[in-house]
């Protein structure tokens, strides 16, 4: 019962500002849907220059199916061979392509011309998936070809998609965000909690009521997982009704993966409280812990890219398992066989983190 | 100016009496370029795929063999728990599992048909839950195919093509990622300096000082900023140095040109952090809001990860309000390809406008809660 008290003034205190109501539920509904259209945008428009020194048709054609496509933008045309390189380091265009006659041994002009493509390897990710759109174009164009004079391709290979058919970026991309910014919230909310009482000298009075150590931290974490909860429903709902992200799984094992997840990140964030001394610091610790917990998730980038040695810190990240069950359950509709080694995990860290937090208290506290 | 002195000496103390967050300012962006440096990667190094031979005649042979010849490819043919060919049943489940991220079926009548009619069909399936993956695999599997149909047909070689990087020769994903680490990390830090220095003084009820001294609002809230400006400068050039000199990132450009371009992007960053903590009631919605207002944003809509140029133009539109936009490209340009200043007169006028804009805005603000109280 006194713990009731305790978490009734959290939600008090935490709900009479409106500018922070705003915050914690507005701001991610709107996050959601702008980031939303900004990941399931697939590349497009990838603007390439093209240089054609071949005279022959085939050139001519292809170059023309490229003007088509929707995945390239042409902005520059020549039939000259002059310094073309200089457009590629304005960053005018991330691909330049060069078409030249290509010759056999007799000097003879072979059917196809040869292909020179120059990329700007900065941006790595977008220059490989232009080079393979690229030889998609070139691809169809030879099918074409030989069809037209009658050669079928021996091997026609069909290709399925499986668990995301139309490969739309969102199913998996979605999921992940609403992960994360149940993250964001519920971290600052907690990690600044104990650490204000501090700065503005109350923590003493929480000290000397009846509730023990664990107590005041339950008192501490209930209200922000309540929200953390009601944050995760609209963000899910948006998701799915707004982006229309199928949802093939079942629903309590995903509420029961978040309750495990929000012991692991609210224990975590209890310790950043405990161990900082102004709020600021408070803040560039939860900071720096999301930065590495989002970018080590496998929310951009998949974990197994990452080296062995960094391996380790990719292993304790709370949120990887989040969003690894989170997206089997959306997009596979994995039960609990698939993840509950994942689940275990989550509840160890956890456990550890609060064990942590409550036998270290008092020396922490009295920083 | 004597007087604007005076709120810029008292800001310095402050930040000097908590020597704790100013280590941290420090620390915190190198150990994190350090571990997600090595982190990040878009490289896909390994594809794991697994094969349903029905055929298991010489070309079906000759197939998979063409596919474990990609460095890439680990391919896998038999079962671990039972003995024989890969079940259907068996491959799905790796997939699901995510063992594996495609698997290939090799009809029975695979070399029949091919010798009968010449023509022959393969079926694919690939993970779609990744879309980036996804899609790569699949060009990975085109190309294998056509080299492989072109020797088997004597077609030879198709279409000669040559590839040629630029800028990053080894396409080292470090050299895209760390730059662009180094501007998201710079302007989060920024505006965390400052977004709690006006919001602390309300909590704290300070603030009531502040409204009562002869300063005018303006000259407030652009001594509460310049402080922070060599912090954050300080901060930038060692995140650079650290860069150029563990990761080897080459700064091809001028330095110097680079951190005035940085001075003007710190800036920015001071100012919305100054904007947010006039606006703010308590530091915790202080802090809620940067993190909102910077985090995801310079990350998704900035061109970090996603080019901007795929984006609808309504998102290119909201990307030219968010100051990391300008500065990824300056700072890619300026580190990667030997840019120079004249280059980015339009990104540094932007990165200008957007700080005076937030400055004006936060002194309005300010001047409104003052009279208010007054």
């Amino acid at each position: 019962m006194k713990l009731f008290y305790l978490i009734k003034k959290e939600l008090i205190e935490v709900t009479r500002q409106k500018e922070l109501l705003v915050l914690m539920f507005i701001g991610p509904v709107i996050q959601i849907i702008i980031l939303g259209y900004v990941i399931s945008t697939d590349i497009r428009h990838v603007p390439v220059g093209i240089v054609n020194l071949s005279k022959g048709q085939a050139a001519g054609q292809i170059i023309q199916r490229i003007r088509q496509t929707p995945l390239f933008r042409v902005r520059y045309v020549s039939d000259r061979n002059e310094d073309y390189l200089y457009l590629l380091k304005k960053g005018e265009v991330k691909t330049m392509l060069i078409f030249r006659d290509a010759l056999d041994k007799k000097r003879n002009v072979l059917n196809y011309p040869e292909v020179q493509i120059l990329m700007d390897g900065i941006d790595s990710n977008t220059s490989m998936i232009a080079a393979g759109y690229f030889n998609g174009v070139i691809k169809n164009y030879i099918l074409n070809d030989m069809e037209r004079r009658g050669q079928g391709l021996p091997l026609a290979s069909k290709t399925v998609f499986r668990f995301n058919p139309q490969l739309r970026s969102i199913n998996y991309m979605g999921p992940g965000i609403v992960a994360f910014l149940l993250t964001i919230i519920t971290m600052f909310l907690t990690s600044a909690s104990l650490v204000r009482e501090k700065e503005q000298q109350t923590l003493d009075t929480l000290l000397i009521s009846p509730l023990s150590t664990l107590e005041i931290y339950i008192g501490k974490a209930v209200p922000a997982a309540l929200i953390g909860i009601v944050d995760m429903v609209i963000g899910l709902l948006v998701v799915v009704l707004w982006f229309g992200i199928p949802f093939r799984g079942n629903l309590f094992y995903l509420f029961l993966a978040s309750l495990v997840y929000l012991a692991a990140i609210l224990s975590y964030a209890l310790l950043i409280s405990v161990l900082s001394s102004t709020q600021q610091q408070a803040m560039f610790f939860s900071w720096f812990s999301l930065m590495i917990f989002l970018l080590m998730s496998g929310f951009f980038t998949p974990v197994d890219n990452i080296p062995p040695l960094m391996r380790v810190l990719a292993d304790i990240n709370p949120l990887r398992y989040l969003i690894k069950i989170i997206r089997e359950i959306f997009l596979k509709g994995n039960g609990i066989a698939y993840f509950w080694k994942d689940l275990l995990v989550l509840g160890g860290i956890a456990l550890t983190l609060i064990s942590i937090s409550l036998l270290n208290f008092k020396r922490f506290i009295s920083k | 100016m004597g007087r604007i002195k005076a709120i810029i000496v008292k800001e310095f103390f402050h930040i000097l009496r908590d020597p704790r967050s100013l280590t941290m300012v420090f620390i915190t962006p190198l150990v994190m370029i350090f571990i997600l440096g090595y982190s990040i990667s878009y490289d896909l190094n390994r594809i794991d795929a697994a094969v349903i031979d029905l055929s298991q005649s010489r070309l079906s042979r000759e197939l998979v063999k063409a596919f474990a010849a990609n460095r890439v490819f680990v391919v896998q043919t038999r079962d671990e728990n039972s003995p024989g060919t890969l079940s259907l049943a068996a491959a799905e489940d790796l997939l699901r599992r995510g063992k594996i991220k495609e698997f290939i079926i090799i009809p029975a009548d695979f070399s029949r048909r091919l010798a009968a009619h010449g023509q022959s069909d393969l079926g694919i399936v690939i993970d779609g839950s990744d879309t980036n993956v996804a899609n790569l695999v699949y060009q990975y599997n085109e190309r294998i195919l056509l080299e492989f149909t072109a020797a088997m047909s004597g077609v030879g070689p198709l279409l000669k093509i040559d590839t040629k990087i630029y800028f990053n020769p080894e396409v080292r994903s470090q050299f895209f990622f760390i730059p662009g680490l180094a501007a998201v990390i710079l302007l989060m830090i920024s505006a965390m300096l400052t977004s709690l220095s006006i919001a602390k003084e309300r909590e704290t009820g300070s603030i009531a000082l502040l409204f009562i001294s002869p300063l005018k609002s303006r000259e407030i809230i652009v001594g509460k900023t310049i402080p922070y400006i060599i912090v954050a400068l300080l901060d930038g050039l060692v995140i650079l140095l650290f860069a150029r000199f563990w990761f080897g990132i080459p700064i091809r450009g001028s330095l110097a040109v680079l951190l005035l371009f940085a001075l003007l992007y710190i800036i920015a960053g001071l100012s919305l952090g100054i904007l947010i903590s006039t606006s703010a009631p308590t530091q915790r919605v202080a802090m809620l809001a940067t993190l909102l207002s910077t985090m995801l944003p310079s990350m998704l809509l900035s061109g970090f990860i996603f080019p901007i140029d795929s984006l609808s133009p309504v998102l290119q539109a909201i990307s030219y309000a968010i100051p990391a936009t300008y500065f990824l490209r300056i700072i890619r340009g300026v580190i990667l390809k030997g840019a120079e200043l004249q280059h980015f007169l339009f990104e540094g006028g932007m990165l200008i406008v957007l700080s005076l804009v937030l400055l004006a805005a936060a002194t309005r603000k300010f001047n409104r809660q003052r009279k208010a109280v007054q």
